[in-house]
């Protein structure tokens, strides 16, 4: 643990005393080793799941796929902010990087701890810098509200988290997630039970987020420079997922009944957000509502805590984290040449940039997970799961896959087919770094359904 | 104001609180939070301005109405058990008048109205020693005496006090009023847990303590007392203003900071005793005064000012102001967070 996280920490002084002229080299080549070495995580050594460096941090199968996506994130981070913050004074740009590492410090942190409350800790910690990237960087005025809504929603929803956590170590003596699970089941029967069962859940739900509290997200996805986008995608809302998989073994007689509400709202969500793609003109809007919707599949597979719900859910959190980031490198990469989120105004831009539309094809592909990329191997799992559950939520599951095809083919086709129109002519050509960006991300995507299982957690 | 003068005003300020302190007779102590009083108002009004003046004829006022109800609560006490002692205060309206009393004295709801009135006349300096030195010995009292008074009225005071603390917050402008209002919150967190663990509410009215000094002293570097200037305080200081967003959210209590401490070990302390519900409620009523502290941050850091200036920005000059007790401060608002376990063994 401690070979990643002093690296990363050893980040700060790296972006800090770096001449300006190696400043962007020199952090992405820090970050891609910090990557490389992170990858060290995958060899299991331990029979009992749990590998740990000592008492608070430690990774298990569960962790360490999200881990190394963490990881891998900040040089992709690092290489698609690199455009837009360039022009700026150097001391921002370093500042701008700084909040980058530290995002990384605190979710190693959050996903390496063994201790629920420190998990809590640095979950909430990284609030602070997600916020500032959001207000300080975005583009319009309405990133202040987008922040507000982000650090509103995801408070009022944890803070009653903080008094259930606190309420269980009074009951249990522990909040080690090494322990709890080994501890005397807890006698849940009353109406405050059932109330402490939901603050377990619905901070997380949140995050994720769940259809119905989702509002911070299109917001905060629509208003953040591109490193915001990518990070919140690809991380912030498998913190929720997380979170809610290690909570669950906690609440177990109660889930039983008090989960139907949230699954049925998330099976509805994935319709519902669904159909908002399906007429959104906004190409940053579309890719966030496409998250949400892809996060209720994950929701309802953890919620239903079968084991195949949960190999389901991780796989697609991992593969949707890449996947997602992937779109919105590429919807900034079309932003920062035609200073429009609007898709109708970048229609035809297969003619221009033949080589990204591939790019924009592939990366599609993956989003209405067509077979053989590994969304398809997680929507598959916890749809099959959700079936077995019962048999009706085929129609939402499946009429939610329609969608999901329906509006990729629709994001692809708007933006890369047709027409070019007249105005967009004289658009600057595409850098190889962006080229890379891509690459780094898909090719991630391509290689794991090989060996799919580095990413499907305990239950194999 | 005369050096002479203003040290012995500054020192009969630190023998009332001392006096207090060292005290276990009610008279003595009541003695000592009067040379307080009487100390501090000549500091308050030292500028002559209208607006001062009438700061500290409303300060006098509601202190020496405490203080008068201090000693008729004292003295019935003592007419009824015959005992002066402070930690012998059993008579139960002696209790209550004392609480009541205490309650006007820091500034707790619904006892808080003079608070931002006054706070808003002072300059920073000596609203910095009225929103922290000034609540020493009230609390030295009320920490020792809580065990006799009724759980009701502290959770009351408590709830209130953060519930009134956040919303009154809501729609100031005038940065005085808005501390004075994050003090009112604070008192609050300080007052709930009072009777359960009373080494948490050292350790609050500690690290609230640290936390507001940052803040007045960054006020004080940057001359600022409105939310309008404050947009424009980058080019005073550009470090000033990256680190006052932090302390800013580290008031309103969020992790990694220092501000998450007290409220985590309070909220623990509530659900420890039972009270989880107190505990929810008092957590979501932080929420609103972390809006207005967020909406200083939005106004301060994370948006521009978009006048432009043309003369020379003032940070490129030295500053005359010591810089080094508002960098100590600062740090420790910032980074107290992972001394937890070693500072819960201090107080202990």
């Amino acid at each position: 643990m401690l070979k990643v996280l002093i690296p990363t920490i050893m980040l700060f002084p790296t972006i800090w005393l770096t001449s300006p002229k190696w400043l962007w080299t020199t952090t992405t080549a820090h970050s891609l080793l910090i990557a490389s070495i992170s990858l060290m995580w995958f060899k299991w050594t331990s029979e009992t799941g749990w590998t740990s460096s000592n008492t608070y941090l430690a990774t298990d199968p569960l962790s360490t796929p999200l881990l190394v996506l963490t990881c891998w994130l900040l040089p992709l981070m690092i290489l698609a902010s690199q455009n837009h913050i360039n022009p700026e004074p150097i001391s921002r740009q370093r500042l701008y990087i700084t909040l980058l590492a530290s995002l990384q410090t605190f979710l190693i942190m959050a996903f390496g701890a063994t201790e629920i409350i420190m998990f809590y800790i640095m979950f909430e910690a990284t609030l602070i810098p997600t916020l500032i990237i959001i207000t300080r960087w975005g583009n319009q005025t309405e990133r202040l509200n987008a922040g507000t809504y982000f650090l509103f929603y995801t408070l009022a929803g944890s803070l009653p988290l903080l008094v259930a956590l606190l309420l269980l170590q009074q009951s249990t003596g522990t909040l080690s997630m090494l322990v709890l699970q080994y501890s005397q089941p807890l006698q849940l029967n009353s109406w405050g039970h059932m109330i402490w069962w939901a603050a377990c859940l619905i901070a997380f739900l949140v995050k994720m987020p769940l259809y119905g509290v989702h509002l911070w997200l299109p917001k905060a996805h629509v208003e953040a420079p591109v490193a915001g986008s990518m990070v919140l995608a690809a991380v912030l809302l498998k913190l929720g997922g997380y979170g809610m998989m290690r909570m669950m073994v906690m609440l177990d007689p109660l889930s039983k009944e008090l989960a139907y509400p949230f699954i049925i709202l998330a099976l509805w969500g994935i319709i519902m957000t669904g159909s908002i793609c399906l007429r959104q003109t906004d190409l940053k809007s579309l890719i966030a509502y496409s998250s949400v919707s892809h996060m209720g599949l994950v929701a309802g597979g953890i919620l239903i805590q079968t084991p195949w719900g949960f190999s389901g859910a991780i796989i697609l959190m991992i593969a949707h984290g890449l996947v997602s980031s992937a779109l919105f490198c590429l919807a900034n990469t079309a932003y920062e040449r035609t200073h429009s989120r609007t898709m109708i105004l970048a229609r035809g831009l297969q003619i221009i940039f033949p080589l990204t539309a591939v790019w924009w094809f592939i990366a599609n592909l993956a989003n209405l997970a067509l077979p053989p990329l590994p969304n398809l191997m997680g929507e598959l799992m916890i749809i099959t799961t959700l079936f077995n559950w019962s048999p009706w939520t085929i129609l939402l599951t499946g009429l939610g896959t329609l969608i999901t095809a329906g509006y990729s083919l629709y994001m692809f086709l708007m933006s890369q087919r047709g027409p070019t129109p007249n105005h967009i002519t004289g658009l600057q050509p595409f850098h190889t770094r962006e080229h890379l960006l891509m690459t780094l991300h898909l090719i991630p995507v391509i290689l794991l359904v090989t060996k799919p299982e580095l990413m499907w957690g305990w239950c194999y | 104001m005369n050096p002479y003068v203003l040290m012995i005003l500054l020192s009969s300020l630190g023998l009332g609180t001392t006096l207090t302190f060292a005290s276990s007779h009610w008279l003595l102590a009541w003695m000592g939070l009067e040379i307080n009083t009487l100390a501090i108002t000549p500091l308050m009004a030292q500028h002559h301005h209208p607006r001062a003046v009438e700061a500290t004829t409303k300060y006098f006022l509601t202190q020496a109405t405490a203080a008068a109800m201090i000693l008729f609560a004292s003295t019935t006490n003592a007419w009824m058990t015959g005992e002066w002692s402070i930690t012998d205060l059993s008579d139960p309206l002696a209790n209550t008048m004392f609480m009541t009393a205490l309650a006007l004295k820091i500034g707790l709801a619904p006892m808080h109205f003079w608070m931002p009135e006054v706070l808003q006349g002072l300059d920073l300096l000596t609203g910095l020693i009225l929103s922290t030195w000034q609540k020493l010995a009230p609390f030295a009292l009320i920490i020792q005496t809580a065990q006799n008074i009724d759980p009701l009225l502290l959770t009351l005071l408590g709830v209130t006090s953060t519930l009134v603390g956040g919303w009154g917050g809501l729609n100031q402008t005038q940065l005085r009023k808005i501390l004075a209002y994050s003090s009112i919150a604070h008192m609050g967190w300080m007052i709930i847990v009072i009777q359960y663990a009373p080494q948490l509410t050292l350790l609050a009215l500690g690290t609230y303590i640290i936390m507001t000094s940052a803040a007045f002293l960054t006020l004080k570097m940057s001359l600022t007392t409105k939310v309008s200037t404050l947009a424009t305080t980058w080019s005073k200081s550009p470090i000033l203003t990256a680190t006052t967003a932090l302390v800013l959210l580290s008031l309103g209590g969020l992790p990694p900071l220092t501000g998450f401490m007290p409220k985590w070990l309070i909220l623990q302390e509530l659900t420890k005793q039972d009270l989880p519900i107190i505990a929810t409620t008092m957590a979501l009523a932080a929420l609103i005064s972390l809006y207005f502290y967020l909406r200083l941050c939005y106004a301060m850091t994370l948006t521009i000012s978009p006048n432009t200036t043309n003369s020379t920005t003032p940070w490129r000059t030295q500053t005359t102001q010591a810089s080094m007790p508002l960098a100590l401060f600062t740090m420790a608002t910032l980074g107290l967070l992972p001394m937890t376990p070693a500072i819960l063994t201090l107080t202990t």
